[in-house]
């Protein structure tokens, strides 16, 4: 699997970012405790020294990232379908999607979470049994990741043994990450911005930001969008109007 | 039984320690066991202890004072520690100050154990060469969730007290 190289490296914040002043900043620097900030909506928008709109706050940033994971979801579901069905379920499909997931959720997105919003959490004493488990099913969604990419490495359409395990690993990976995304949305999230005074609110989103670009590039996070509707595409699932249910109809007089 | 907030408290003292490592590190207080000088590890502090402790999936592998398993990365290669950034916050790695005494516990080979500096600062315990990492995905004493696992840029193995990393899963050596 790839190791995305450094970018060009030469703003230093970047290797203070990475470094072990970085993530202590995050880690370390919280447990001192912070002042909860309840200022209302306004005050939860990253903004720069002159006050002009910034990047996104952490918790929009994970939650827009957790929408990448929930179209993701929403192709798993499909290649499902297909394979319930007894109809082809193309390796391709099956190992691009996963390897969104490999990629982006499970080593950034999910590495965000473990760097910043579970040891913050956790020193000040909130959500632990909530935390562990979050921290258990980070495990067990990568091992089922592993599964999925070994099972759909080749080409053509999956033999059928194949595609019943690729399609087991991919239903448990639903059923357990539609609930873990929507708790931590819920109230994992809202927890961890509660915690955070506007000061470390923005020098986080920067962080997050610069991470992101750090690993993937200024347009990481476009590119994966762009990669997952190519998949949407070829499995006939991208059109967005599809979804829309009939209008209902009143019963005839 | 260990629990997560154990855990995490252990990583964020870990990470304390390292940093309060760097400027040791920086000025040269020791190039570490495994390379056959005295440093970290070589102190007269608090005791930093490497375990052989048999889990049901696997068979005896290594694991730290507390019993969580250690994991070793295959792209260090014997040579350095390469998980930084966000991969040590998913793999942490296990950080050893100057002060400290390494020691090996019942079982574990005393010549094996070293130390390698962190790009991130400080140094991190190594056996047989290979650094030394926990996972998060262990959350309680005595798992192995990151057995075998592909991520962060490569392969992640138990390490066996003769040092070699448990590639051949269960049955293996």
């Amino acid at each position: 699997m790839r190791r995305v190289a450094p970018a060009d490296g030469s703003p230093s914040r970047r290797a203070v970012l990475l470094g072990a002043g970085g993530l202590a900043a995050a880690g370390g620097g919280f447990a001192a405790g912070f002042a909860v900030d309840r200022a209302g909506p306004a005050s939860g928008a990253a903004r720069d020294p002159a006050g002009q709109p910034a990047v996104p706050t952490p918790g929009e940033d994970l939650m827009t990232e957790h929408g990448l994971l929930l179209r993701v979801l929403l192709i798993y579901r499909r290649l499902m379908a297909s394979q319930a069905s007894g109809l082809p379920v193309q390796a391709s499909h099956a190992h691009d999607a996963a390897l969104i997931i490999h990629d982006y959720i499970e080593a950034f997105h999910e590495a965000l979470e473990e760097a910043y919003v579970f040891p913050r959490l956790a020193s000040a004493g909130q959500l632990k049994p909530t935390v562990s488990t979050l921290l258990l099913q980070h495990a067990r969604g990568r091992e089922r990741t592993q599964l999925i990419l070994a099972e759909s490495a080749g080409s053509g359409s999956l033999k059928r043994a194949g595609a019943r395990l690729v399609a087991t690993s991919m239903a448990a990976f639903v059923r357990m990450y539609e609930p873990h995304e929507a708790r931590e949305d819920t109230v994992v999230f809202p927890a961890f911005r509660a915690l955070l005074t506007p000061a470390e609110l923005t020098d986080l989103s920067q962080q997050f930001a610069e991470l992101q670009t750090q690993q993937f590039g200024s347009d990481g996070f476009a590119h994966m969008v762009a990669r997952v509707a190519d998949i949407e595409q070829a499995l006939g699932i991208y059109d967005l109007a599809q979804f829309t249910p009939p209008n209902i109809t009143p019963p005839a007089a | 039984m260990s629990t997560i907030s154990d855990w995490l408290t252990r990583r964020l003292l870990l990470t304390l320690a390292g940093l309060a490592a760097v400027a040791c590190a920086t000025a040269g207080c020791g190039s570490g066991a495994s390379h056959g000088s005295p440093g970290p590890g070589a102190g007269s502090g608090p005791a930093v202890t490497i375990r052989a402790r048999s889990l049901s999936n696997v068979g005896t592998v290594l694991v730290n004072s507390s019993g969580y398993a250690l994991y070793m990365f295959q792209p260090d290669a014997q040579r350095q520690v390469t998980c930084t950034g966000l991969c040590a916050a998913t793999w942490p790695p296990m950080k050893i100050s100057a002060s400290d005494r390494l020691v090996a516990g019942p079982g574990v080979r005393a010549s094996l154990l070293g130390s390698d500096p962190d790009p991130s600062g400080g140094r991190v315990v190594t056996y047989n060469g290979w650094p030394l990492y926990t996972y998060t995905g262990d959350v309680a004493a005595g798992q192995d969730t990151g057995q075998g696992i592909d991520l962060n840029g490569g392969n992640w193995y138990l390490i066996r007290p003769s040092g070699q990393p448990l590639i051949a899963g269960p049955a293996g050596s």
